[in-house]
């Protein structure tokens, strides 16, 4: 275990009884509100964390999770309300004077600094010192091969942190809550970058800590997940706390129910009657290193078809190697009848490819644009223009106005900025966008994810018409019960390669779940 | 049932991670690379002009450097915490000019006189350090102008005269060797340089300047003082600027209203060409060194070569280009897992 | 939540518009009363805009270029050499027409070297910028030799001198320009190319829109008004220092910047950066009439530039407040981040 240098043993005993040693706080945020200028996010919510336990926060996106972690965690203050740390009340907090306090958030994507040591990363804040300022580097390697093997990652303490994989970056933003001392750790989403084994192996070690006495906060919106962590869940929808229940005294539907207020039934895709149209997608033995390594898939007109894989499969690297972001080895894509092989993602929309990407807020959305220009930003060469030239912003806005419609898009205007709208209608704007560019073929990465239900719903009742005049849909999704929901054929993607294929009634939660994992 | 992609559990895991042997990483580091490049373009210019490889010339290269050397160092800091500092030049000047009417007026003496440098580059460092640091303006503009109030005050300060007189008690540190080539300014700029290093390198202070400038934000939720740390890059930055004033005396014994004004380029060159990045994270000390002296050597192999003088300054353009491509030519192969800009400090 | 999604109004009177024009009517009536040229028989106003007619070229040529969140630190230097050559041509005994077109080519060449570097290449525009800068002003202290040329013909000269009706040539190219800029800005497929890319690089390629030919060519246009600003420069001077657009770059940024352009890219408008022109215009002119140092107009304009950056800080943060940060820029650490 220790190498490169004389480890001695005392301080991996030292380390040992440190982390038997650390306990989890009674930790409470009483009364919580928060707003932002007019915009309340959080509205007088209580929660109480106690050790030994895994506790659970639920809710839809835009509920206020986030928010709520962020505060007890001290990036933030509550507008109102207080937190109340075995049983004192604590004065406003910065994240050091959580960390003081033994609070720790693990945020939903671990940022680390890629140019420093794994060490350094770990230390992140507190360094440890020797006088003078200095750091003591030789202690601090030791003491980080102690604590990263305590919570499973195999590294060298010197590496510069950006090797490692972002599952192995989670489990070092764990280590790092424990060599600060901390028993009152927050997760914020860990798992939705993750792998399921990766997963299960963050889970056990989030068992190994209740068990040691920690207290811990768990924040997701994958309902399997809740249930096999959880012992105790708090239900917040509109930034209101509307439920909590403890392991074992609820079922799914009761966290639905609570978590959006209505029932909802995962019902399959209406059987459609209609032929379907020819190929429009066919895509030939697509090869991108290093994540696609030989991938064929055929999409009709009129069909919609899923691919299925878990997070780092290579799918999205797939699509982008399609519409042109990355270009692709060898292989061959055809868009009804066109070579476009490597074309530019301009030329790809041109052949009648359009791409909803995965990750909207990087690369989809203007956030600071208003709703107009974020609908016409593929077609601006095809907008009205006077004397040949000069684009009409009145019909611009009328057509951007009539897109959005079509997609039932809530918004006061489409002069508003992209921001101020929902994650839900966020998408529906996307897509008023890609509709615009009146595609043949579309693909869909993660079309719901950051989505609340009412949106959802919306949004596959979009697809499902899409498909019915004709679109050729491919859907990227990591929600198994997505696929099933709305897709006519489902390819499993593992490692890069396309690893089976189902049909109609062969869909089905356990078939997609096995296929996936490469089983 | 394993999964060979990721890389977990297994000792295939653990030979990945592990790190190349000390003196494979020590012959990819940009220093020693660069050093080579050095010895090449004094070799080359040596058998063309037999007369570059002489104490007297060696001398002259190496005083020359100081100067950039210093700015260099102060850069550097900045740079490394991602920031970028264009006023280095005009600090540099108002030092010199301050300093040096002492030394022609007031006869003061070397160590006050570098005390006074220091002092003089802290509080127009500091000047750059509230605007980016506390009041949170871009860099790059707020440099910009820092850099036009600064060089108006150099007209201000010298009110028409300039600096010619300086004693050679002092010059003669920059012409008298210790070694033959080793100029004694050199060694006294050493110290500085190892100084820097380790704080760099040994510090937490140091430290935190990489922090910040990989991911200010993650840096911030780590406790890190960011602002503070910012704020001190740059009053750094002024102090070195300060001690490169005092070093230009020596080199020159003479300062001008229009003294340094076009040096920012060339330290923020040196500091590029000895790999620290726009981009904040990498980057030190030594590059500085190695990254002034490189641009010295090559600056005056042109000379030799009867290049004008005029070229000079595109010289320096070229060579900061061709770093830069090299740099993103290398950098374009490493992956990035973690969300880093690649754009530069603004 | 109803659907409403109406049309926007037709026109809103920009704010930051109403404070410039305010602004500039405040120095004009404190300027016409303090000094008595400046008004100077009426027309004399007028007359000052030669003097800045060049800066608002270069500003408009630049601020097209920070649009896109980029920046050409070597618009100056580039306004220098086609100051210049156009000089040199002239000397040589070529003709007006000649000089200005040999001036403005080479300048829009080098904005074109800027443009594909930074497209193609993929290296940051201040590197790069801040190089062609000093590889250009080597090549125009090269080029104007040890005697830079001076004395052109008259009909050189008018361009920058000359005037219809008490209106300035300077100032009716200025205006021109300023035109074609906002129409292209607001109206061209290239246009919403620009601030589309200044808002969001990675959406703007994932929309499809062309990256790398709309970079190239804002670098491109940038030159060609840095050609334009420099051989306004020589007929106004009647003479080629190879400093004479350097200094220029200090103003230009700063008249960008108080017209409330972004720095990052995308927000802005192109007239108010004209309005900004003009304030600034004044504002040296005035001082320098009034009796100040050149110098001093130079410390006065990097302290309104420190200012007007300062002003627009503030103002933001009470807006980042409302609505959370932008995700993908990483500008200054806000506590209420929040996302």
């Amino acid at each position: 275990m220790v190498t490169g240098h004389a480890g001695r043993a005392e301080p991996a005993v030292q380390r040992e009884q440190g982390l038997r040693a650390l306990t989890g706080t009674d930790y409470e945020a009483r009364g919580v509100s928060k707003s932002f200028a007019n915009v309340t996010v959080l509205h007088d919510v209580t929660v109480h964390f106690h050790p030994r336990e895994i506790h659970s926060i639920i809710g839809e996106n835009g509920a206020g999770k986030s928010t709520l972690v962020r505060i007890l965690a001290g990036m933030f203050p509550a507008t109102h309300g207080e937190l109340v740390l075995n049983g004192k009340s604590l004065p406003t907090l910065t994240p050091r004077d959580a960390q003081r306090h033994g609070i720790y958030l693990v945020p939903q994507e671990p940022r680390l600094m890629p140019d420093l040591s794994v060490a350094e990363n770990l230390y992140l804040g507190a360094l440890p010192r020797r006088g003078l300022g200095a750091v003591a580097w030789r202690k601090m390697i030791g003491t980080t091969e102690e604590l990263i093997t305590s919570v499973g990652l195999r590294a060298d303490p010197r590496l510069p942190a950006g090797r490692l994989s972002l599952a192995q970056q989670q489990l070092l933003e764990c280590a790092r809550a424990l060599s600060h001392g901390c028993g009152t750790i927050f997760f914020d989403e860990p798992t939705s970058p993750l792998t399921a084994r990766d997963a299960e192996r963050l889970f056990e070690l989030m068992w190994q800590m209740r068990d040691q006495g920690l207290t811990l906060g768990f924040i997701s919106h994958r309902l399997d997940e809740i249930e096999a962590v959880s012992d105790r869940i708090t239900v917040l929808r509109d930034g209101s706390v509307v439920a909590r229940a403890e392991r074992g005294t609820y079922t799914r539907e009761n966290l639905v129910t609570a978590m959006i207020g209505r029932t909802l039934t995962i019902s399959r895709r209406s059987r459609r009657t209609a032929e379907l149209g020819p190929v429009m997608l066919d895509v030939n033995e697509l090869v991108a290193p290093p994540e696609v390594s030989g991938m064929s898939v055929r999409v009709r007109a009129g069909e919609v078809v899923g691919l299925a894989g878990l997070v780092g499969s290579g799918r999205t690297e797939f699509a982008e190697a399609l519409f042109g972001i990355h270009r692709p080895a060898s292989g061959t894509v055809t868009v009804n009848g066109r070579v476009i092989t490597g074309a530019s993602p301009r030329k790809c929309i041109d052949a009648g490819l359009i791409y909803l990407a995965e990750d909207r807020g990087r690369n989809g959305i203007f956030a600071d644009v208003d709703i107009a220009r974020n609908a016409t930003s593929a077609i601006v060469r095809h907008l009205p223009r006077t004397a040949g030239s000069f684009i009409r912003p009145r019909k611009e806005q009328e057509i951007a106005r009539a897109a959005a419609l079509e997609m039932d898009v809530r918004a006061s205007s489409v002069a508003a900025a992209m921001k101020t709208l929902s994650g839900g209608n966020q998408q529906k704007a996307l897509l008023a966008r890609w509709m615009l560019a009146k595609p043949l073929v579309a693909i869909f990465d993660e079309p719901t994810r950051g989505v609340d239900v009412g949106a959802k719903e919306s949004i596959y009742a979009t697809i499902e018409s899409l498909a019915a005049s004709g679109l050729a849909t491919l859907v990227i999704s990591s929600e198994l019960e997505e696929l099933v929901r709305i897709c006519d054929r489902v390819y499993s993607v593992y490692e890069g390669r396309v690893t089976g294929e189902l049909a109609g009634e062969a869909i089905t939660l356990g078939a997609l779940g096995q296929l996936a994992v490469g089983a | 049932m394993t999964t060979a992609r990721n890389v977990q559990a297994g000792s295939s895991a653990w030979r990945e991670l592990y790190m190349p042997p000390r003196w494979a990483m020590l012959l990819r580091r940009r220093e020693i690379l660069v050093t080579a490049a050095i010895v090449i373009v004094v070799a080359a210019s040596t058998a063309a002009h037999p007369y570059f490889w002489s104490s007297g010339n060696l001398a002259f290269i190496f005083a020359d450097s100081v100067v950039i050397t210093f700015l260099a160092l102060g850069e550097s800091f900045v740079m490394i915490g991602r920031g970028i500092d264009l006023s280095v030049g005009a600090i540099m000047g108002l030092s010199a000019i301050v300093v040096g009417f002492r030394i022609q007026n007031d006869g003061m003496t070397l160590l006050p006189a570098v005390l006074l440098g220091a002092a003089v580059g802290i509080v127009f460092g500091v000047g750059n350090a509230v605007l980016v640091g506390l009041v949170r303006l871009p860099p790059i503009i707020a440099t910009l102008g820092t850099l036009s109030v600064y060089s108006g005050l150099e007209f201000v300060v010298t009110n028409g005269n300039q600096v010619d007189t300086i004693p050679s008690s002092i010059t003669n540190l920059g012409s008298n060797t210790v070694l033959p080539g080793v100029p004694v300014i050199l060694l006294l700029t050493l110290p500085f340089v190892l100084v820097s290093a380790w704080v760099l390198r040994y510090t937490v202070f140091g430290r935190s300047v990489y922090a910040v400038g990989d991911d200010a934000e993650a840096a911030y939720r780590a406790g890190i003082g960011v602002q503070r740390v910012q704020f001190l890059t740059y009053v750094i930055s002024g102090l070195f600027a300060g001690l490169g004033g005092v070093a230009f005396l020596v080199y020159t014994s003479g300062a001008s209203s229009t003294t340094g004004v076009n040096d920012n380029l060339t330290a923020i060159a040196a500091a590029i060409i000895g790999g620290t990045a726009l981009t904040g994270g990498v980057g030190g000390a030594f590059g500085a060194l190695v990254g002034s002296v490189f641009l010295t050597v090559t600056l005056t192999a042109m000379s030799f070569a009867h290049v004008s003088d005029v070229w000079q300054p595109a010289g320096v353009g070229v060579l900061v280009l061709l770093a830069v491509v090299y740099d993103s030519r290398s950098r374009a192969g490493r992956t990035r897992r973690t969300a880093k800009r690649q754009r530069g400090a603004r | 939540m109803t659907t409403l999604l109406a049309l926007p109004r037709r026109y809103r009177v920009p704010a930051w518009g109403t404070c410039l024009v305010l602004a500039i009517v405040a120095e004009l009536v404190y300027f016409t009363l303090t000094t008595r040229q400046f008004a100077g028989h009426g027309t004399g106003m007028l007359d000052l805009t030669e003097q800045f007619a060049p800066t608002g070229v270069i500003a408009l040529g630049l601020a097209m270029v920070i649009l896109t969140g980029n920046i050409d630190l070597s618009c100056g230097a580039s306004a220098s050499l086609a100051a210049v050559i156009a000089g040199t041509v002239l000397a040589k005994g070529g003709s007006p027409v000649l000089a200005i077109v040999a001036a403005i080519a080479v300048s829009t060449l080098f904005g074109l070297f800027n443009g594909l570097i930074v497209a193609f290449v993929g290296i940051d525009s201040l590197l790069v910028t801040l190089a062609t800068q000093f590889i250009v002003t080597s090549i125009a202290t090269s080029v104007a030799g040890a005697s830079p040329p001076f004395g052109f013909p008259s009909a050189f000269t008018l361009i920058g001198q000359g005037s219809v009706n008490d209106v300035p040539f300077a100032l009716l190219i200025f205006l021109v320009i300023a035109l074609a800029v906002i129409v292209t800005v607001g109206y061209t497929s290239l246009g919403r190319s620009l601030t589309l890319i200044g808002y969001n690089p990675r959406a703007a390629l994932y929309s499809g829109i062309a990256i790398r030919g709309s970079l190239t060519a804002v670098f491109t246009l940038g030159g060609f008004m840095s050609g334009v600003a420099g051989v306004l420069l020589a007929a106004y001077y009647n003479s080629a220092q190879p400093q004479i657009g350097t200094d220029l770059l200090l103003p230009a940024i700063t008249a960008v910047i108080l017209g409330g352009m972004d720095i990052f890219g995308g927000a802005g408008r192109i007239g108010e950066v004209v309005l900004a022109v003009f304030l600034l215009g004044f504002l040296s002119q005035g001082m320098l009439i009034e009796g100040d140092s050149s110098l001093s107009v130079t410390m006065v304009t990097g302290l309104v530039l420190i200012g007007a950056l300062v002003i627009k800080f503030a103002f933001e943060r009470n807006l980042r407040q409302r609505f959370g940060a932008r995700m993908q820029r990483l500008r200054t650490l806000d506590r209420d981040t929040h996302e």
